[in-house]
């Protein structure tokens, strides 16, 4: 697992069960196509993108993605989940070099 | 492996990818990722099995008209859906026509999403053809198309 | 004679710089896009990792507020009145060379002003003062009032082998016109005050920067001799331009293209 840095935001910030909340993943990954020369060495740098990226809603799979190196550096996902109680939304990704990183944040619905 | 072959494969694979989002996830990426050269025919062909895609209003592809750096592109698309069990959008696919590999992401949905939208930033070689393919519950495919001017904006 | 200055100045410019009617430049619906992604901005994760460095290296808000003699009530309003001269320093200073001699108090190696750690501490700290309006006062003793005087000279002084000054592309009189799309920006609070808005994730560099680093791009860019970071040159255009955008509010992390 990797120490990667990376961010869920959920909006609005106080929600309540059943509601439907937008989710933001975001992190620091350089997202490397392959077909990029470094300017000083001339030497070609290897490809390094996310390649899939799943959403885990206390142990459901809410939402899969297949990526390709078109994503920007930097990427960020953004999509709806609805609430449904309290509990734990991961996120894990893994990259074409096969590095794996998890990022989780705790769901507590006002009311 | 023949590419004719390498599409026909694909084409499987999204078929399934679609029935149920849920199955192996790093197995489905794995087979997905492939060759990074798929032109955007083939890979509209992929993605709905040969049958196209109609376009819709249903489908808002919102993309800036006039890019102000190629490198990170904002894309957001939202689909009329209700996201119920028996009525929902399975995947959203955003493509770039004329990058060197169109398909940029694959986003399979469920109900538990309860609104059918996805946005992100994608890399434009060049101006071109932004699209989306949009996957329905009940076996049909959506589109919407909009061209993006790419400039090297102001200075620096 | 306005329009006198405009000619000379646009054909002073002309190798690059076109007005708005020649040249076409973004519809007022791209433009709200693109302030839409300030929402999912990728600088909150580094903003993030510099409030972890700040409670590392300088024992978070609260040693910054020790160190600098106010309560943590009074910290966000006293950031927002940077660039200050401190008695400590016998000089005007930013706010990242603050967290470099309170690095250094702490018994730590400072942050060089130019990595990337500094930039995310620096941009974490100004964000403590976010929703302050800035708040710098110029006219506090003499040190601040040199400082801006040498800000305003640099800001106008022509340099390089074009003679271009920051005003050249930055007055009243081109404001607004499109260069390469981009309509040149009004710096002051009136404008989009970027005193007010960077440290910000610079979207062609994938990097979060500050505002004396953006300095230094614009001068390379239009080939004059680069200033270095922290410099009294360099604390001096950000004392000017702050002053610029007195009354703005803090926004941090800014998203520029």
């Amino acid at each position: 697992m990797s120490s990667r840095k990376s961010l869920i935001k959920i909006k609005p910030k106080s929600y309540k069960d059943g509601e439907i909340v937008k989710v933001s993943f975001m992190v620091m990954h350089p997202m490397e196509t392959g077909m990029r020369k470094d300017k000083k060495t001339k030497e070609v740098i290897p490809a390094k993108y996310i390649n899939s990226v799943k959403f885990d809603y206390n142990g459901k799979v809410i939402t899969t993605m297949n990526v390709w190196e078109s994503l920007s550096t930097n990427p960020v996902f953004t999509t709806y989940m609805k609430v449904n109680g309290e509990g734990k939304l991961s996120v894990t990704f893994s990259d074409s070099t096969g590095e794996v990183h998890e990022k989780s944040i705790k769901i507590k619905p006002k009311g | 492996m023949q590419r004719r072959d390498f599409f026909k494969q694909l084409g499987a694979v999204a078929a399934v990818a679609a029935i149920s989002p849920a199955i192996s996830f790093a197995d489905e990426a794995k087979k997905l990722s492939g060759p990074n050269d798929l032109s955007y025919k083939a890979a509209v062909d992929a993605i709905t099995g040969g049958k196209g895609a109609e376009e819709s209003s249903k489908v808002n592809l919102k993309v800036p008209e006039i890019a102000e750096n190629g490198a990170v592109v904002p894309v957001t698309v939202e689909v009329e859906s209700p996201m119920t069990d028996s009525d929902y959008v399975k995947s959203i696919h955003i493509l770039a026509t004329k990058n060197a590999n169109t398909r940029c992401i694959d986003v399979h949905l469920t109900p538990s999403n309860g609104k059918a939208m996805f946005a992100t930033r994608i890399k434009l070689g060049g101006t071109q053809d932004v699209a989306t393919v949009v996957a329905l519950s009940d076996g049909t495919f959506l589109t919407a198309t909009q061209n993006v001017k790419v400039t090297i904006g102001g200075c620096g | 004679m306005k329009g006198t200055i405009k000619i000379v100045l646009s054909l002073t410019l002309l190798w690059s710089l076109s007005f708005a009617s020649e040249q076409f430049s973004m519809s007022d619906a791209d433009r709200e896009m693109y302030a839409e992604m300030l929402e999912d901005n990728p600088a909150d994760i580094m903003v993030g990792n510099g409030s972890e460095l700040l409670e590392e290296y300088c024992g978070g808000d609260a040693g910054l507020a020790e160190f600098l003699n106010v309560s943590e009530d009074e910290l966000p309003a006293y950031i927002a009145g940077f660039p200050r001269y401190l008695k400590d320093f016998k000089q005007v200073v930013a706010l990242d060379q603050v967290l470099q001699a309170l690095m250094s108090k702490n018994g730590h190696k400072p942050f060089a002003l130019k990595s990337s750690d500094m930039f995310d501490m620096g941009a974490y700290a100004k964000s403590i003062a976010n929703g302050e309006k800035i708040q710098i006062d110029v006219d506090a003793n003499k040190h601040i009032k040199e400082s801006y005087e040498l800000g305003k000279l640099t800001f106008e002084q022509k340099r390089g082998s074009r003679g271009l000054s920051c005003l050249s592309c930055h007055s009243s009189q081109v404001i607004g016109s499109v260069l390469r799309t981009q309509p040149l920006p009004d710096l002051s609070a009136k404008g989009n005050a970027p005193a007010a808005t960077w440290p910000a994730y610079r979207m062609t560099k994938s990097s979060l920067r500050t505002l004396q680093r953006r300095f230094q791009g614009c001068m390379n860019n239009a080939l004059l001799a680069v200033i270095p970071l922290g410099s009294p040159e360099m604390v001096g255009l950000e004392v000017y331009l702050t002053q610029e955008a007195k009354g703005f509010e803090i926004a941090i992390p800014g998203l520029k293209r």
